[in-house]
């Protein structure tokens, strides 16, 4: 059992919720995953060549080492340390081409401890284990300003209780993933995307979904076609939240297995676990839309609101994974 | 122990004051000590609500609740003024559980006895493993819904979703709409008079009317009851 969380503000006037919103919204739902929790937020202030890059250590690592190791290979425009993690944005005015994925490879080879937790224009993703609170404590997230995100709180079935095997994962700039539910094919997953190139960080199962989608929008697939095809290729329960730089969605098992509740509002998009969550918004309002998604379903909202779309699946598979 | 001479008959327990132990532990106690009626205010969407409640009381909440609530009931009279959460009535021995908004999955999970109604839409699996209660559906139903019922009665006034009556041992399905498929071993089966008579005194008490839609019945066509090799595809692909 897990919680999960998302949020889209529909008005700019919004944004500056963001932080305290999400935290709030997967507070009730510490009862369904008590031992780990995380948010992906989204912020869109950046210069376009500038990228967030989150890195996290459990270990003891020198951050001044990765510092000067990084600016040999990257100009960074600013960092900062707080506590265990250090924010960098990295500026590839001069370096367009660079391969980020191969960096932080490199990365992760000659500092073991350290784990790359996001990168990307607008995506912010912390996370840890211990208690929703303590969370926003430590990285002072109340006040983050963003136009969406996505949260979760965790109850591991599959793998080991640490930072790096929480949710939200991510496999490349700007997407996140949350997820309620366990894959049961993952190692057969796992394999073929890494037979693609996919460089696997964790044991968690969850992870080979963030995977999965990134192969699919990497070969030109929107996202709504890219979360029709995993219902075709991802077997087990699940209720995924997706999150990209512009986009957040929604897709559920055909079994619809595990909960979800959408509220719809003039202001914003809400996606909860359970009900309850809900009541947490100041701004609460009971006569607006909420309704439970159907099995199959794929519902992806935009930050620009004329973009909303919502289908259920059914469409032929496209470029696929053979299973 | 004496009883208060001046019982109250009605009284009200506003739940955020509480823990959820403690309002069920109050709910028993009213209903031994012989109240009539229990107003809950601010419910607040929470889990396992007058789960347990094993004396006749009349409970109200007045607001959307969670998970289970009224399961385990027996011989409560149960209203929500909102939607509910997953297996509303689990379990139900005998009683009623009435609930004016919308019904998530599970409803009447396993329900032995007793009158659940959803005057809204239940979702998937409703009625799964009905054991003799009887369930209303005034809207419709998700996929799944009767899926291993054995007994009992699920009425839907409105359409049903995907595999309706999937393995279903016993009991009859009554559908007003249209149904998107049957499950495993699920039949039609003919309406007559005693069934149209069924269906009016279930709705009626709740302002509906059978008459207005084209009611189909499902029963159980009991060919998987017992194996045989040449059913081996349909055994194979059930749920």
């Amino acid at each position: 059992m897990c919680g999960i969380a998302g949020i889209l503000y529909r008005h700019p006037e919004q944004y500056q919720r963001l932080g305290k919103d999400l935290l709030s919204l997967i507070q009730p739902l510490e009862t369904r995953g008590p031992d780990s929790c995380g948010v992906a937020l989204y912020s869109s202030q950046g210069v376009p060549s500038h990228l967030k890059l989150l890195l996290h250590d459990d270990g003891n690592v020198q951050w001044h080492e990765v510092r000067r190791w990084l600016s040999q290979e990257v100009s960074i425009a600013r960092s900062q340390v707080t506590t265990d993690m250090l924010q960098l944005i990295l500026n590839l005015k001069d370096q367009p081409g660079l391969d980020l994925n191969r960096l932080c490879q490199q990365l992760e080879t000659l500092f073991p401890t350290v784990h790359w937790a996001s990168l990307g224009q607008a995506l912010e993703i912390y996370k840890h284990v211990g208690s929703v609170a303590a969370l926003g404590g430590k990285y002072e997230l109340a006040h983050f300003v963003g136009s969406h995100g996505i949260g979760h709180t965790r109850m591991a079935t599959e793998s080991v209780v640490n930072t790096d095997h929480c949710h939200p994962f991510t496999a490349s700039p700007d997407l996140a993933i949350v997820h309620n539910g366990q894959i049961s094919n993952y190692y057969k997953l796992r394999y073929q995307l890494e037979q693609m190139g996919a460089v696997f960080r964790t044991h968690n199962d969850s992870e080979v979904i963030a995977h999965y989608i990134h192969y699919h929008r990497q070969s030109g697939q929107p996202l709504e076609a890219a979360l029709d095809q995993l219902l075709q290729d991802i077997d087990g329960t699940y209720t995924i939240l997706v999150a990209t730089a512009d986009q957040l969605a929604l897709v559920r098992d055909q079994y619809a297995a595990k909960p979800a509740v959408i509220y719809e509002s003039k202001e914003m998009v809400v996606i909860v676990s359970e009900y309850r969550a809900f009541l947490t918004l100041p701004d609460f309002d009971p006569t607006a839309t909420v309704r439970e998604p159907d099995a199959v379903e794929v519902n992806v909202w935009s930050v620009s609101p004329e973009m909303n779309q919502q289908h259920s699946a059914g469409s032929p598979p496209l470029t696929s994974l053979h299973r | 122990m004496m009883l208060e001479q001046t019982t109250r008959l009605q009284t009200t327990i506003d739940c955020t004051a509480f823990t959820t132990r403690a309002i069920n532990q109050q709910l028993k106690d009213l209903a031994s000590s012989g109240v009539k009626q229990v107003d809950l205010l601010n419910p607040a969407g929470r889990h396992n609500l007058a789960v347990g409640v094993q004396k006749p009381i009349q409970i109200r909440f007045q607001g959307p609740v969670g998970y289970y609530c009224g399961g385990l009931g027996n011989g409560v009279q149960i209203e929500i003024e909102g939607s509910c959460g997953w297996s509303v009535g689990e379990n139900l021995v005998a009683g009623t559980i009435t609930i004016r908004g919308n019904a998530s999955a599970n409803a009447g999970a396993s329900a032995h006895g007793g009158r659940i109604c959803v005057l809204g839409n239940a979702g998937s699996r409703a009625g799964i493993s009905l054991k003799g209660a009887t369930l209303i559906v005034a809207g419709n139903v998700g996929h799944s819904s009767a899926f291993m019922m054995q007994q009992g009665r699920l009425i839907i006034c409105g359409d049903a979703g995907a595999n309706l009556g999937d393995s279903l041992y016993d009991g009859e399905i009554f559908v007003g709409g249209s149904i998107a498929s049957l499950g495993a071993d699920a039949r039609y089966e003919p309406m007559t008079d005693r069934d149209w008579q069924v269906l009016a005194t279930e709705l009626q008490p709740l302002g509906l009317s059978p008459q207005s839609s084209p009611f189909k019945k499902i029963v159980c066509a009991q060919e998987l009851y017992h194996f045989k090799a040449r059913d081996f595809t349909r055994w194979k692909d059930v749920y």
